[in-house]
């Protein structure tokens, strides 16, 4: 035995190991099944799944590549938040400097653009897939309907993000898109006012996005898609096959 | 001889081989199943008529396999992305220096391409209203046959459904390319492409 493999050995043998992981690398079926089963991550999936679920060209992996995105966005997005302050005369400076001298902060603030524009556009292509699989009829309704909600939180967390690097893309673009929530008939200036914290986009408007942005969007979206995962899976795992 | 260490077994006490009985058979040691013997069921036949074909396969790896790899090349996709392609920046905000054209994030241009033609009130609250409520209700008004899944058998869903997300991809790509200085109607290979993500 080479001295590797005694290394190898000697870790998987370890106390620390053993606890870590409760049994070796799965290789038969009962294994697999624990193996999903007893992880904290991977029990959001069922031990089987039905086959035609698992062909890449059945769901092109699109809610599960949204999620990931979700993920990546919260990591980089934490990241960059080290480095930000909601500011009107701060703001645009530390965006420069995340990109100039803060360690991997052109690349974060880059794949955090990317990915965000990506994310909405996932969600999109993955609702025009649920809906030519008719996979929204009895019993799916009202997971339907929660994916709705989650595709108008992933547009506006979106949308608060992009005012935050506060240059003149982001104001004039979140200028536009305000003035037509302002023509909501009933409460038109009041719901405008809401959302700006003033009467034009401003320290206020900043400040709002911002805490949108990185709390409550985010939080909102977090347990909504709890509800998605976990009613996919009451509602008897992935529709089909066709 | 060397011993080989095995795991603790509850040994199960043996039953007189001729007169083990299907419960006998089933009693293994508890280390080795996750479950217990909690009630015994009359059995309806002693042959089962139906027994649903079994469609199904393991979790781990197929379906692992598959979302570890498309995430891999995903991730991949994005540091490609994040290492070549800047994300946009122009100067800082000021609210007195119009831009030559402000446009809306490219998910709201379809409904800015709508205020070019409609009212506000209409472009702007009730078209995405209607989009948003009427995706919403999908599922509740479309009562037809819960089985047809297939797009053949279920023609009208699928055509309407295609008509608003063609309108819709139409005034966005409108939005995008075809709108210029003063979001006046330009061809973007002659004046330039007036747009950024």
């Amino acid at each position: 035995m080479s001295f590797l493999e005694r290394v190898d050995q000697g870790i998987r043998r370890s106390v620390v190991f053993r606890s870590l992981f409760r049994q070796p690398y799965p290789n038969d079926e009962r294994s697999r099944a624990y193996a999903v089963m007893n992880n904290v991550f991977l029990h959001i999936h069922p031990v089987r799944v039905r086959q035609h679920a698992v062909k890449f060209a059945y769901t092109f992996c699109l809610g599960g590549l949204s999620f990931f995105l979700f993920l990546v966005l919260t990591v980089t997005g934490v990241y960059l938040m080290f480095f930000y302050v909601p500011s009107a005369t701060q703001a645009y400076t530390d965006i420069l400097q995340i990109q100039s001298s803060v360690a991997f902060g052109l690349l974060t603030r880059n794949i955090h653009r990317w990915a965000a524009h990506l994310m909405v556009f996932f969600v999109f292509l993955h609702m025009m897939r649920v809906f030519y699989h008719g996979a929204y009829k009895p019993p799916r309704e009202f997971n339907w309907v929660v994916g709705v909600v989650l595709l108008f939180l992933t547009i506006m967390l979106s949308f608060t993000g992009y005012l935050l690097p506060w240059d003149q893309i982001a104001y004039w673009a979140i200028t536009i898109g305000t003035n037509m929530a302002g023509y909501a008939p009933l409460f038109n200036t009041p719901s405008k006012f809401i959302l700006l914290g003033g009467l034009e986009v401003g320290q206020n408007t900043l400040l709002r996005f911002y805490v949108l942005h990185i709390v409550v969007f985010p939080l909102v979206a977090a347990i909504f898609m709890a509800v998605h995962f976990w009613r996919i899976r009451k509602d008897g795992g992935i529709s089909g096959p066709l | 001889m060397a011993e080989t260490q095995s795991p603790p077994e509850r040994r199960v006490t043996p039953v007189d081989p001729s007169r083990r009985t299907e419960i006998d058979k089933q009693r293994v040691p508890m280390s080795a199943r996750p479950y217990r013997l909690l009630a015994l069921v009359k059995q309806d036949a002693v042959v089962r008529v139906q027994k649903e074909p079994d469609d199904t396969v393991m979790t781990w790896p197929h379906l692992l396999a598959i979302e570890f790899l498309s995430a891999a090349v995903l991730s991949v996709f994005l540091l490609l992305m994040g290492l070549f392609v800047n994300a946009p920046l122009e100067d800082l905000a000021n609210g007195n220096v119009t831009p030559e054209v402000a446009k809306a994030p490219w998910y709201f241009l379809g409904l800015q391409e709508m205020l070019a033609y409609f009212h506000p009130v209409v472009a702007g609250v009730m078209v995405p209203t209607f989009l948003l409520v009427g995706a919403a209700l999908i599922p509740y008004v479309d009562r037809g046959d819960v089985l047809a899944h297939k797009p053949s058998e279920r023609k009208t869903a699928v055509v309407l459904f295609s008509l608003f997300a063609i309108l819709g991809l139409l005034v966005t790509f409108i939005g995008i390319f075809f709108r210029g200085a003063g979001y006046a109607i330009t061809l973007p290979w002659v004046t330039g492409l007036h747009f950024s993500l």
